[in-house]
């Protein structure tokens, strides 16, 4: 591999991981976002 | 039955992710001109369809409720809960687009960033709707669904100027993948493979997230109503 090829692979890598960072982060930040609003809604929760 | 269609949907979209991925790495073939690098394309244009889907989403969520919330309050309050859903979900994917797009710049024209039409009109689409949601955020009073409304409105008018800047002015962005003129566009039908079952996985992933992000939207919206009725009954 050249030196152009392992920068182009660097450069896909950073880019897939980059997308699915910015997308599972997102996922988890709802997935809190739902734990909260359910909790809040339980009956007897104190408020 | 609804936790079983979720958990099916779910499956399914994992099942395209991966092989949107497989098409993406290990079938399509590297670009004549841009070789290897070329791949971040099948994450960077899916995520721009996606995002542009999802504004209007929200523009159709923001004209919902400006058109129910004197008449009808259930449907308004649903209408909402779609515009913010749509913006939230869609400013994420243009995240993605923000960023993966400078990182095959950054390759293939040697530069991070340029002040052309099309990344400058994509970066204010973004801008505005970060506004839409910091306004919805912070904001408060009966008028913050309203104003949202307008500036979700508003802020869909950039997305045919984005979809149309590399069309109408000289840019230094490519010439569009679909609906360009004969020169433009993927001739390789092993490439064409490739960004169609990824636009299709990120199409079927984002749709899954909307949904879940309008559930917590109208979780927090029944959450709200109750709080304020507990309020008011304790002050009678």
């Amino acid at each position: 591999m050249d030196q152009r090829s392992i920068l182009d692979h660097q450069f896909v890598v950073a880019a897939y991981t980059v997308t699915w960072v910015i997308q599972l982060g997102y996922l988890a930040f709802l997935g809190l976002k739902w734990r909260g609003e359910k909790r809040k809604g339980r009956p007897g929760n104190p408020r | 039955m609804k936790k079983t269609a979720v958990g099916l949907a779910s499956l399914i979209v994992v099942a395209l992710m991966i092989w949107g991925f497989y098409q993406a790495i290990y079938v399509a073939p590297d670009d004549a001109m841009q070789g290897y690098v070329f791949r971040i394309i099948y994450y960077h244009v899916p995520s721009a369809s996606v995002a542009f889907l999802f504004f209007a989403i929200s523009l159709i969520g923001s004209i919902g409720y400006l058109a129910f919330r004197g008449s009808r309050p259930e449907r308004a309050q649903i209408s909402d809960a779609w515009a913010l859903a749509g913006a939230e979900v869609g400013v994420v994917f243009c995240t993605v687009v923000l960023t993966t797009g400078p990182l095959w710049g950054r390759r293939a024209w040697g530069i991070w960033w340029t002040w052309d039409a099309r990344l400058t009109t994509t970066l204010v689409l973004w801008l505005i709707y970060v506004s839409y949601l910091l306004l919805r955020r912070f904001a408060a009073g009966p008028q913050v669904q309203t104003l949202a409304a307008v500036l979700g409105i508003f802020g869909a008018l950039d997305v045919p100027i984005v979809y149309m800047s590399n069309r109408w002015w000289r840019t230094q962005h490519p010439a569009p993948v679909f609906g360009g003129d004969a020169d433009s566009g993927m001739k390789d039908p092993t490439m064409v493979g490739a960004l169609l079952w990824n636009m299709l996985a990120w199409m079927a992933w984002g749709l899954l997230v909307l949904y879940f992000r309008y559930r917590t939207e109208r979780e927090h919206q029944k959450n709200a109503e109750r709080e304020a009725l507990e309020a008011l009954e304790a002050k009678i």
